[in-house]
C-alpha cells in the first residue's frame, strides 16, 4: 500500500515537472510572439507605399528604413557610437539614481520621522515637470553628457525612491522579529532581509525609470542639441532625410524590445517565482 | 529548586503611551515555568498575551519588573529562546532549506553543518520533497511546520509560539497539534504557547496561565492533570473544558461591564475614567 503510494507520488512528482517544464518553455516562445502583428503592420505598411496611396515623400517604406538601418547606418562608426551615448545617458543615469535612491529609501521606509520630514516635499519635487530643470542644467554644465546624466539622474530618481520606500514600509513586522530573535547583525539585516524583501519594488522601480529616461534622454538630445541618437533623428529631420531619422526610430524600437525581453522580463520572471 | 525554574516572569509591568495617552497593557504578571513543561498563556482578545510573548522573547523591554532565563536576566534575544509565528513569517525569497538555515546562518553555522541539520529538521516536520520550495507554495500547515523547524533548527531551551495554529484551517491543525506534542516530548525541551483557544490549551498544556482582561494580570494557573495523548471527547477532558470556561467566562463578563461603564462615563462626560473608579 505504502509502496503503491510512494510510486503514485513519483509518477505525479515526475509527471508535474515535465509540465512545468513544458510551460517555461511555451512562455519563452510567447514572448516572442508580438513579432506577428508587428510583421503585420509593415506588410500592410509596405503595400499602401507600394500602392502609391502615400507617397514616399511623407513616409519612407519600411524596407528602405531598414536597408539604411543596416547597410548605411549600424556600419558607420558615428551612428554607433549615438546610440551607446543615449544608451550610456540612460545606464548612468540609471545607475547613478539608483545609488542614491536606495538607501535614501531604505531610510525613510524604516523610520516614520523621517519619512514625515521629507517624503512630503520629495512628492512636491517629483510632481514638477523635471525637464523645466534642463535650461539651467545646460547653462550650469553645458550642452554634454554631464547635463544628459545629471538630467537623467534626477529623473530616475523619483520611481526607484518610491517604489523602493513602498517595499521597505511593506515589509512585515514579523520578519524583523525573526532576524532580531535569531541575532542578525545590523549588516544582514540589510543584505539577508531589507534588500531581497524589496528586490521586487526595486525591479519595478527601474523599469518605471528606465521607460521614462528614453523619453527624456531623447528630449534631452533633440532640445538641448547634446550628441546621441535623438540628436541624429533630429538633425536627418532638419536635412530632409526622413528614412535616416526613421532608421533612427527603429534602432530605438529594437532596442527596447531587446532590453525589455532579455533584461527585464528576465529580472521579472525571477522575481515571479517566489513573489506572492 | 530554582534549578529546575527554567524562566521566570516577575512582576512585568507593560504601559503603552498611545496617541500620548498611557496605556496599560500589563500589570505585574508573575509567573515561573520549569524545564520540560508545556505552558499555555490564555486570556482574552487583546488581553496583552503577545506582548507578555515579546517580552519573554526579548524583543520588547518591559516597563518595570523583569523576565529571567536560568537565573540571567533577559534583556535581549538569548540564543535558546526561539519563536514560531502566527503569520508564519517565512521569508518568502528563501526556499524551505534555506529558511530553515536562516537562524543558524545568523549564528556564523558553516554551510555544510547548517545543511546537514536543516535536512535533518525538513525529515522531522515531514516535509520531505519540498526542500528547495518556496513558501508561496506551501499551505499553510506546511508554512507552520517550516516555521518550527526553523525554531528547533537553533537548539533551543525554549520555543515560544504565538498563536502557532490560529491561522490554519482547523484539520491540518488538529494534525500539527499532535505533531508539536509528540516533537515536545521527543526533544524535551520547553514549549509556551499563546493561544486564544481553550480547548487547544487543555489539549496541549501541562499547566494553564490564565490572564485577565487588559491590563493583563495572572488570574488563574490552571494545572491540567488530564493523562496524554488527551482526547477531547473524553469526560473528563469536558469537565475541565468547562472549569476552564467559567474562568475565562466571568473575565469576559468583566470586559463587557467595563465597555458599558466606559459608555455611560462618556456619555456623562467624565474625563478621568480612573478617578472615578477609585
Amino acid at each position: 500500500m505504502a509502496f503503491a503510494g510512494n510510486l503514485r507520488k513519483i509518477i505525479r512528482g515526475k509527471k508535474s515537472l515535465k509540465t512545468v517544464e513544458h510551460i517555461e518553455v511555451k512562455s519563452k516562445i510567447e514572448n516572442w510572439f508580438f513579432i506577428i502583428p508587428l510583421g503585420m503592420i509593415f506588410v500592410c505598411w509596405e503595400i499602401v507605399l507600394k500602392l502609391n496611396l502615400i507617397s514616399t515623400e511623407t513616409i519612407p517604406a519600411p524596407s528602405e528604413i531598414l536597408e539604411v538601418l543596416f547597410v548605411n547606418l549600424l556600419t558607420n562608426p558615428g551612428f554607433t557610437i549615438s546610440v551607446l551615448r543615449s544608451l550610456a545617458n540612460i545606464g548612468v543615469g540609471i545607475f547613478v539614481a539608483a545609488l542614491i535612491a536606495i538607501p535614501f529609501a531604505i531610510f525613510t521606509g524604516l523610520k516614520s520621522r523621517v519619512d514625515a520630514s521629507f517624503t512630503p516635499l520629495i512628492m512636491i519635487v517629483g510632481a514638477l515637470p523635471d525637464i523645466a530643470l534642463l535650461p539651467f542644467l545646460v547653462y550650469w554644465f553645458g550642452r554634454g553628457a554631464s547635463a544628459a546624466i545629471l538630467m537623467a539622474t534626477i529623473v530616475a530618481f523619483f520611481p526607484i525612491f518610491f517604489t523602493v520606500r513602498e517595499g521597505v514600509k511593506n515589509i512585515p513586522k514579523d520578519y524583523f522579529h525573526v532576524a532580531y530573535i535569531y541575532k542578525a547583525r545590523k549588516i544582514d539585516v540589510y543584505t539577508k532581509l531589507i534588500l531581497p524583501a524589496v528586490f521586487p519594488q526595486l525591479v519595478t522601480g527601474i523599469r518605471l525609470a528606465y521607460e521614462f529616461l528614453w523619453e527624456i534622454v531623447l528630449a534631452i538630445e533633440i532640445i538641448a542639441r547634446i550628441h546621441g541618437i535623438g540628436f541624429i533623428i533630429n538633425f536627418a529631420v532638419e536635412n530632409g532625410s526622413l528614412t535616416y531619422a526613421f532608421a533612427g526610430f527603429f534602432m530605438i524600437g529594437i532596442i527596447a524590445i531587446l532590453l525589455d525581453r532579455l533584461v527585464f522580463h528576465r529580472l521579472e520572471e525571477s522575481v515571479r517565482r517566489w513573489h506572492e | 529548586m530554582t534549578i529546575s525554574r527554567c524562566l521566570e516572569v516577575e512582576k512585568v509591568v507593560k504601559h503603552y503611551s498611545h496617541n500620548g495617552r498611557h496605556v496599560p497593557a500589563l500589570d505585574e504578571v508573575t509567573f515561573h515555568v520549569h524545564r520540560k513543561e508545556f505552558i499555555c498563556i490564555i486570556g482574552p482578545s487583546g488581553c496583552g498575551k503577545s506582548t507578555l510573548l515579546k517580552i519573554i522573547a526579548g524583543l520588547d523591554k518591559p516597563t518595570s519588573g523583569e523576565v529571567r532565563f536560568q537565573g540571567e536576566t533577559v534583556k535581549e534575544p538569548h540564543p535558546k529562546i526561539s519563536m514560531v509565528f502566527q503569520s508564519f513569517a517565512l521569508f518568502p525569497w528563501r526556499t524551505v532549506l534555506q529558511n530553515i538555515e536562516f537562524g543558524l546562518e545568523m549564528r556564523g553555522v558553516p554551510k555544510a553543518e547548517r545543511r546537514r541539520i536543516a535536512l535533518e529538521l525538513v525529515e522531522l516536520v515531514g516535509l520531505k520533497g519540498y526542500e528547495n520550495a518556496y513558501p508561496r507554495e506551501l499551505s499553510g500547515g506546511m508554512k507552520q511546520r517550516v516555521g518550527i523547524a526553523r525554531a528547533l533548527a537553533v537548539d533551543p531551551e525554549i520555543v515560544l509560539m504565538d498563536e502557532a495554529f490560529s491561522a490554519i484551517d482547523e484539520f491540518t491543525a488538529q494534525v500539527l497539534r499532535s505533531e508539536v506534542l509528540e516533537l515536545w516530548e521527543e526533544t524535551e525541551k520547553t514549549f509556551i504557547l499563546v493561544t486564544h483557544n481553550l480547548t487547544e490549551a487543555l489539549e496541549m498544556a501541562d499547566r494553564i496561565i490564565v490572564l485577565s482582561t487588559r491590563p493583563a494580570k495572572v488570574k488563574h494557573e490552571y494545572h491540567v492533570s488530564l493523562k496524554r495523548p488527551r482526547n477531547r471527547s473524553d469526560s473528563k477532558f469536558l469537565k475541565c473544558q468547562k472549569e476552564l470556561f467559567n474562568i475565562l467566562k466571568s473575565e469576559l463578563e468583566h470586559t463587557i461591564v467595563r465597555h458599558k461603564l466606559k459608555a455611560i462615563h462618556e456619555h456623562f462626560k467624565i474625563e478621568d475614567m480612573e478617578s472615578f473608579q477609585r
